[in-house]
């Protein structure tokens, strides 16, 4: 009753006022009314009195009152809850196009965006060398190399190499092997890292004659000693010789070395052998080093170009093809293969919200037509332009809120989700999450939206004029929000094209990618690493471990073949070694032949299926006694005897005191790495006949094709290993499908994402034309009774309908078409065995645009004709 | 002109009021400062309420089953509580208004006798 009161003294006041009255006459007039002689009149009329005084001070109205806005917000909700299908619709796609963005956005910002977890994360560089003379760019370097870096430089405060390993770790339980990192001792402090007990690795540690020492991560110390403080000081056997812990490093304190933390930090040991002359040409090792405050990357690459050039001159015969470095920031290193495709993907995400945000300009737009004839009312009885306006945008407003936190609670989810989808070697992801930027970024997002939207329809609908509203009546022409609307969903299409086109490349690109063979048969292929320790094994040890293995794993049932190379396909192991031509020893150094080797047990083609060309493989046969033997594959002899018969043929692996490895066959060419890397040529050479004197155990990859599901003989593998040498571990246990499937990983990853997005844009354009075409047909009932009634064939009525829709789709279609053909050249090394032009996938797509564009056109259509024109006539 | 309209006030309270009230529900709900707008301008300025007597007759009112409110929200306006006439209240105005008519009859008859 207090609040009814109050609003009868303010009704009262504001009418005092209007008529001419001063502030204090229309107060003191007003309040004369609770001057009650009713019993039952207000007890409480001082608290009305002195409110009411507040409330009419000239301070309190003058100002954009609070309660204005509460009022404008309650408003909103009620308005909103009164048209669910409407706010339903809004919020649903910003919701989805906000989570969209958001999600991706996190992706982007922990991966690309944000700094290394590393204290003065800018000033961490990483120097590269290349071989300009053999084309060779971004290469590790040599001990010798790092040293002189090391020493000549003057523009970093600290520099450290490292180069990853494995070790077995034997005698605590169940041997295992582990991923390691030997670094310089440097590389640690330079990093930051911090031990959570004992201490990191540093210089000393480098120095020949230590003791051997390691580093455990936090979580192998969890792992395998049980989190105990006890391990520092404790030896444990690393590739079977006794190596002293001497400290533990802190959880996540060095991340940016690939997804997994290495398990083991060994230092490299820097000694006379690895700076000898012979070693200067052997690369293993990763420079970082740190600026020293204010050095720019320029600057350091100018005083590392110094440095290269006096490498040059003091080992002239080393570096006769020369020799350069090249500096660059760690971050812009680490991440520069990902960014590319998360910043399509980050594009092609805008591109959805931009569509999103299309489609809600239009439902707000026929929302405000619907409503002009109240707004026209309201304006003709005085309420100001900008009251109706606050109002529009109060609701918009709100609606974006909605669905900018649903949209923040789908990006939540779906970061969790891209975060388990994400194929292994995206740098940083377990530093992805959602956090306050993305927060910030998603609420700005949501709020810009509904202002830049509110702001349209409020425009649109405070211009109309009442007397036209009124006239019009529910036969309408339309006006220039149809215009808006109409350009809103030409943009709406043209966008999403853009967006369906370049996911069809890379589902055209991944279609392809799949239907390359490889060279090999995958199907049914069982692989593992066995990495026999030096320590314990020689060289004929090892080669009898592997016998046994073989013969062992090949006596099981269902197991087909049983073979072993050091470089499987797809492992990411391989590499090349320099060899000379029977007759072409002394080829300048520019030709010498430098191409990748591989180390092969008896049986490996026919065990992968590997076609065999010519001549014969590898089998028991070919031992250290016999004769040398090499297989080629058909890269290698075209590119050395191009028109030549390369069976026969000999190479050798040194020049001073030739062994000849003759050419017994050759096979075809495979996929090493990733289905889309050429094809390099290949030499092959038996294990059992390796190239120097005291050659040490090379781990190896095992191949077993079996005859049934080749995961279920993981078990098999790891009895048989363990039963020849219980201290032997395997790893990397996966079928040679798996690997494939990796290597399309990332591709599958950024394929599919886009390819969601992609239908999510396709969704929200028909949406568009439906509700362009739904809303033309709704305004034209009339027309369309009055036609149908004239006689109007109801097909010519559909084609007129459609053809008006249709015609935004077509304008979209041009419009997207010329976006897409300048837009989709970024994605030129996205896509595979076609062009990012490609006029087939152009064509396909913008056919299925419009076919769906043509439904969506045909559904309102169809019920338009569908009316009875009685009816429809009516509806007036 | 200032005693006849307190006399009129005293005389709305003896029941009267109600009738105002009610009839002027009859065609539309209305809120009260529409109520005591259309009193003071239909009567040419000769009935008035006051804040302090017209609220506490329409809570009666409300109590008393004959009318009813609601709080209803307009875009760009306070929200307001409207009343209207329920069933009860509308059988009570039906009844009210033929007593009214009969007294008003009987009042009549006396007075134009007198004057004649």
């Amino acid at each position: 009753m207090n609040e009814e009161m109050q609003q009868h003294l303010d009704d009262r006041y504001d009418e005092l006022r209007a008529a001419g009255a001063s502030h204090e006459e229309a107060m003191h007039a007003t309040l004369a009314e609770l001057d009650a002689d009713d019993p039952a009149g207000p007890r409480d009329a001082t608290e009305v009195r002195e409110r009411s005084a507040r409330r009419w001070s000239p301070a309190a109205r003058s100002a954009f009152g609070v309660g204005d806005v509460a009022g404008d917000l309650r408003y909103a909700v009620r308005a909103l809850r009164k048209s669910p299908l409407f706010t339903t619709a809004v919020v649903a796609t910003l919701a989805l196009a906000i989570g969209a963005t958001a999600a991706i956005f996190s992706v982007v910002n922990a991966v690309v965006l944000r700094p290394l977890p590393y204290p003065d994360a800018d000033r961490l560089v990483v120097v590269w060398g290349n071989l300009p003379s053999i084309h060779l760019q971004d290469i590790v370097v040599s001990g010798a190399e790092y040293v002189d870096f090391r020493d000549r430089n003057r523009v970093f405060d600290a520099i450290g190499a490292y180069d990853a390993a494995a070790f077995n770790l034997t005698g605590q339980g169940e041997a295992e092997r582990l991923n390691g990192i030997v670094a310089t001792g440097s590389l640690l402090p330079l990093l930051g890292a911090q031990a959570a007990i004992g201490r990191v690795l540093q210089d000393g540690d480098n120095q020949p004659g230590r003791a051997r020492v390691a580093v455990l991560s936090h979580a192998v110390w969890q792992r395998r000693f049980g989190g105990d403080p006890g391990v520092v000081g404790r030896l444990v056997a690393l590739d079977g010789q006794l190596t002293e812990i001497v400290g533990v490093l802190r959880p996540g304190t060095v991340s940016a070395f690939g997804e997994n933390e290495p398990d083991v930090w060994m230092p490299i040991v820097i000694d006379a052998e690895l700076l000898s002359d012979n070693n200067r040409g052997s690369r293993a090792y990763t420079v970082l080093a740190r600026l020293k405050r204010g050095v720019t990357i320029a600057q350091a690459q100018e005083a590392m170009n110094h440095v290269a050039d006096s490498l040059v001159r003091d080992y002239t015969s080393h570096y006769h093809g020369g020799f350069t470095t090249t500096v660059r920031n760690l971050k812009g290193d680490i991440i520069s293969d990902t960014s590319r495709g998360l910043y399509l993907l980050l594009a092609a995400v805008s591109l959805v919200l931009a569509i999103a945000c299309a489609n809600i300009a239009g439902l707000l737009l026929v929302r405000a037509h619907a409503r002009r004839r109240e707004l026209a009312i309201r304006a003709a009885l005085g309420a100001r332009r900008s009251r109706i306006g606050r109002q529009l945008l109060t609701e918009s407003l709100v609606v974006s809120a909605i669905g900018g936190g649903a949209g923040l609670a789908l990006a939540f989810w779906a970061v969790k989700a891209l975060v388990a989808l994400a194929p292994s070697g995206i740098p940083r992801l377990h530093e992805v999450a959602l956090d306050a930027r993305v927060v910030a970024f998603t609420a700005a997002l949501s709020m810009l939206t509904g202002i830049v939207f509110g702001v349209a329809p409020a425009l649109q609908a405070s211009r109309a004029d009442l007397t036209d509203v009124l006239k019009e009546g529910s036969r309408t022409i339309a006006g220039g929000g149809h215009r808006v609307r109409r350009a809103l969903v030409v943009s709406e299409v043209a966008l999403s094209l853009v967006v369906l086109i370049a996911a069809g490349l890379l589902i055209n690109s991944f279609a392809r990618l799949q239907s390359v063979a490889p060279g090999f048969d995958p199907d049914r292929l069982l692989t593992f690493r066995l990495a026999p320790s030096t320590a314990k094994y020689s060289f004929a040890k090892s080669e009898q471990l592997y016998a046994e293995v073989f013969s062992r794993l090949a006596s099981k049932p269902g197991v087909e073949a049983v073979a072993a190379i050091d470089g499987l396909p797809f492992s990411g192991y391989g590499g090349d070694r320099t060899f000379f031509l029977e007759g072409k020893l002394d080829a300048p150094p520019s030709e010498k032949p430098d191409e990748q080797v591989r180390f092969v047990s008896a049986g490996y083609f026919s065990a992968m299926r590997i076609a065999l060309r010519r001549g014969r493989e590898f089998t028991g046969r070919d031992t250290r006694r016999s004769p040398r033997v090499a297989v080629v594959n058909e890269a290698l002899a075209l590119k050395y005897w191009p028109r030549e018969d390369p069976l026969g043929k000999r190479v050798t692996f040194d020049r001073q005191e030739p062994i000849w490895y003759e050419v017994v066959g050759v096979v075809g060419n495979i996929r090493h790495r990733t289905l889309d890397a050429a094809e390099k040529p290949e030499l092959y050479v038996p294990y059992a006949q390796p190239l120097f004197e005291g050659w040490n155990a090379r781990p190896m990859f095992v191949v077993v094709r079996t005859s049934f599901q080749p995961t279920s003989a993981a078990g098999a593998v790891r009895d048989v290993v363990a039963s020849i040498d219980p201290d032997q571990p395997i790893s990397s246990v996966r079928t040679m499908e798996d690997r494939i499937g990796e290597s399309l990983g990332r591709r599958r990853f950024n394929t599919l994402l886009l390819s969601l997005f992609a239908a999510l844009a396709l969704t929200l354009a028909a949406i568009g034309v439906y509700g362009i075409v739904a809303f033309g047909v709704a305004e034209r009932t009339h027309e369309i009774g009055i036609r149908l009634a004239l006689g109007a064939r109801p097909r010519h009525v559909l084609a007129m309908i459609v053809a008006d829709g249709m015609a935004l789709v077509f304008a979209g279609t041009a419009l997207g078409l010329a976006g897409a053909a300048a837009a989709t050249r970024v994605m030129e090394s996205q896509v595979f065995g076609i062009s990012a032009t490609d006029a087939a996938t152009f064509a396909v797509v913008s056919i299925a645009l419009a076919l769906v564009g043509c439904c969506a056109c045909l559904v309102p259509a169809r019920r338009a004709i569908a009316l009875d024109p009685v009816t429809t006539l009516r509806t007036e | 002109m200032q005693h006849k309209s307190a006399m009129l006030d005293r005389e709305l309270k003896k029941g009267s009021a109600e009738l105002l009230i009610l009839s002027l529900l009859e065609d539309e709900p209305r809120h009260g400062y529409d109520l005591s707008k259309l009193i003071e301008t239909r009567s040419g300025g000769l009935l008035k309420f006051r804040v302090a007597s017209l609220y506490p007759l329409l809570y009666r009112l409300e109590h008393r089953g004959w009318i009813q409110g609601r709080w209803v929200e307009k875009a760009g306006q306070r929200r307001r509580r409207y009343y209207k006439l329920t069933a009860a209240g509308a059988a009570v105005l039906a009844s009210q208004r033929s007593t009214w008519r009969d007294f008003v009859e009987a009042i009549n008859r006396i007075t134009r006798v007198e004057h004649a």
